[in-house]
């Protein structure tokens, strides 16, 4: 398994929740989207790529052959998921520091749900439920969301910036040019390696890429034998 | 929740920086328990030499005021030694058990950081702490020859570790510390010359909450949308109380071993004077703002005073808050100090992003001008507060050019947990910067530059006003100008607790 990929996180939480109140749940995520300002909080905890929550109906869980025995559920389903860069806690503890309100609004018809405040019931609560990850590929391991959302402004600007200033005076381009670096001075973070997520987590990449270089050297060995 | 606390329970150096009141001397020594029942009666006349934090103003809490101080904590393995049962060791975090030296992979500990490079000292297993504080040089040597004289009298049950590097590169079973004196008087600035120690939080049931809570507790709005301050909730800094996740911090049984008590981490960092002023100089020369303006970005507060840069963001301004300073009262120059905030400063023009002050304690800069959008406006910084103890050692000269000799600070951080605060302010905040949106970007004056392996030089941005013409200023090939010299995490337990350590009653069931 491998919750982590580069420096991405991915949490996969499975929660029952009463059938009967699945309605108001999901009405409470249609005002959630409808109303400016509901997710401000969500928005403004740039370590989160995305979250998103989906409630499975109790009768609509896929059914796809005959074959397949009929589910006799007793609760509707709410799915959770989310990729975010940095460790565990991080996540979840920012969730709570920041929009504990929010969070219960949105899980609070689930079984068992403890409210995110206290902490520790609601850490508990989160690793219960969560389904870990089998296998999670990153584009971009070097990147955290941020880094991919200021790539892409700078992207943008340099693009235009280039067409603007092609018969500009070196005084006429020099304005523009650092126009632009003002423009993204706080998007010009360098990019390196993830700090080490956990212990746990560092030792077990260690031994995967020993296991690939001596893959790759017994391949090697393969590839003199028979050429 | 007005927290009413008992102060002659918890150790004096949780709730004092001694060196306010004018304890200017520090020595720390780190001992080895060679044998338990030896090792609890040490504690036991140790424990009556402790000072605790009464308040020494007369009052009902108030005891003598004391020429010298004395503190003790343990690591898990000092804890273990003395015979505290399985049971409630089984409740200590992880990262107090593994210690600092496995943990350096988490803190950037590489390089020239790297346990390798530590004074010797730390290269046995250490249990004990002691920490002294005194008001002369001698009334610290009387506290220590008593100390000495009581490690004779645990015949070998409890031995003082030699190893630590001194001046001259001397190995000394001992380590000072002394406030930085400047014409003989005494300052709170460290090495660099930067004025130290003034964002200290301050929590519910603090002697001197109330006087000290502005820009030191946590940041809020007033009904009006001004900023006002509100004391940490205690269970932050002390095991046993209620904390600002409104619950009590996991702590080990029974609840008398933890209650009043806290975890210590003690570090010893050497600071690269050379480095730091030939850096200082290259880049001042280039810097449109000058050297002393520059000095001031790497931390966000001016050398000379500690004038936050957020109120005195130039030279101007800073010449300005120098008179408006010096008519100010005693408590306005307080506030004028401590009441730091970024509310004014989004594009980091005033304070750069990976200036000192602003990587270890946001306050609500993590909104990002997103008024509202969080619960409380501090919501990712007030769970990472951390009390900062200990005094700068050795000596150095001004300009001097040379990376050698003996000088830095030895500082203590504590907190409830070693793990939520310590490790993820040093990992996340100082050596990374992504919270911040600087990606890698590490804090200019502690991260661990120029790691090893030939790994890619550090950089950081000095932004400008984004209304300006100006271009942004960029600092490249910043060099390591804090290195760790040793260190390790510790318990500190009330006096209580203290005393049951002692009589070997810790009982979990």
């Amino acid at each position: 398994m491998s919750n982590i990929a580069g420096k991405a996180y991915a949490m996969n939480v499975v929660t029952p929740i009463r059938w009967y109140f699945v309605w108001l749940n999901k009405l409470i995520f249609w005002l959630a989207i409808k109303i400016p300002g509901v997710l401000t909080g969500l928005i403004t905890l740039s370590l989160i790529h995305y979250a998103r929550w989906v409630i499975v109906s109790r009768n609509d869980f896929p059914h796809l052959s005959p074959e397949q025995p009929r589910e006799e559920l007793k609760y509707s389903y709410m799915f959770f998921f989310s990729n975010f860069n940095g460790s565990w806690d991080q996540y979840v503890d920012s969730f709570t520091f920041s929009i504990p309100g929010g969070l219960d609004l949105f899980w609070k018809w689930n079984i068992r749900y403890p409210n995110s405040v206290p902490l520790m019931p609601f850490h508990n609560y989160i690793r219960y439920n969560q389904v870990d990850t089998n296998h999670y590929y990153n584009a971009t391991p070097l990147a955290a969301s941020n880094d991919v959302k200021a790539a892409a402004a700078i992207m943008d600007s340099l693009q235009s910036f280039d067409k603007a200033v092609a018969n500009l005076s070196p005084e006429e381009f020099q304005k523009q040019y650092f126009a632009v670096l003002r423009k993204h001075q706080n998007d010009l973070g360098d990019m390196q390696p993830t700090p080490i997520v956990s212990l746990a987590a560092h030792e077990v990449e260690m031994r995967r890429k020993r296991e690939l270089a001596q893959h790759a050297h017994e391949h090697d060995h393969e590839g003199e034998l028979h050429g | 929740m007005t927290a009413v606390l008992d102060l002659f329970d918890i150790q004096g150096e949780v709730t004092r920086a001694y060196a306010r009141f004018g304890f200017f001397y520090s020595r720390y020594l780190l001992l080895q328990i060679k044998d338990g029942a030896r090792g609890r009666d040490f504690i036991c006349a140790m424990a009556a030499q402790v000072t605790t934090a009464a308040t020494w103003d007369g009052g009902p809490q108030s005891a003598p005021r004391p020429d010298s101080t004395l503190n003790i904590s343990f690591t898990y393995a000092g804890l273990k030694a003395l015979g505290i049962p399985r049971a409630s060791l089984a409740g200590f975090p992880a990262d107090f058990v593994m210690g600092m030296r496995a943990r350096r992979e988490i803190l950037g500990d590489d390089g020239p950081s790297h346990p390798d490079h530590w004074d010797p000292v730390w290269k046995q297993p250490v249990h004990v702490l002691v920490s002294i504080n005194a008001l002369s040089t001698e009334a610290r040597e009387q506290r220590y020859q008593a100390v000495l004289g009581m490690l004779a009298n645990s015949e070998d049950g409890v031995v003082l570790l030699e190893g630590h590097r001194g001046p001259g590169g001397a190995l000394l079973p001992y380590q000072d510390g002394h406030v930085v004196f400047e014409n003989g008087q005494p300052t709170s600035k460290e090495h660099f010359g930067y004025t130290d120690g003034i964002g200290e939080p301050i929590f519910e049931g603090l002697p001197d909450m109330a006087e000290r809570v502005w820009g030191r507790g946590k940041q809020v709005y007033d009904s009006d949308g001004n900023v006002n301050w509100l004391p940490l909730e205690t269970g932050e800094f002390l095991l046993g109380h209620y904390d600002e996740a409104h619950e009590y911090p996991p702590a080990p049984m029974p609840n008398l071993l933890s209650r009043n008590g806290t975890y210590t981490v003690y570090r010893k960092l050497h600071e690269n004077v050379g480095s730091f002023n030939k850096y200082l100089e290259e880049q001042g020369a280039k810097y449109p703002g000058g050297k002393e303006l520059l000095a001031a970005k790497f931390v966000g507060r001016w050398r000379d005073n500690g004038a936050p840069l957020t109120d005195a963001p130039d030279a101007a301004a800073k010449q300005a808050w120098d008179q408006k300073y010096a008519a100010a009262s005693p408590q306005e120059q307080d506030r004028m100090l401590a009441g730091v905030v970024f509310d004014d400063d989004q594009s980091g023009a005033k304070c750069p992003f990976s200036a000192h002050i602003r990587r270890i304690n946001p306050r609500a800069a993590l909104e990002f001008g997103t008024k509202n959008a969080f619960d409380t406006p501090g919501a990712l910084a007030n769970r990472r507060r951390i009390l900062r103890r200990g005094l700068p050692y050795g000596e150095s000269k001004p300009g001097q050019f040379s990376d050698d000799g003996e000088h830095g600070i030895v500082i203590m951080m504590l907190g409830a947990s070693i793990e939520r605060q310590f490790e993820f302010v040093q990992q996340q905040w100082i050596n990374y910067g992504n919270d911040f949106r600087a990606g890698n970007d590490k804090e200019i004056l502690l991260g661990n530059h120029g790691g090893p392996h030939g790994a890619c030089p550090s950089r950081a941005v000095l932004p400008v006003d984004p209304n300006s013409q100006d271009a942004p200023f960029f600092l490249c090939n910043i060099p390591r100008l804090v290195t760790t010299r040793g260190g390790d995490y510790f318990f500190t337990p009330s006096m209580t607790a203290l005393r049951m350590i002692a009589e070997g009653t810790v009982d979990p069931t």
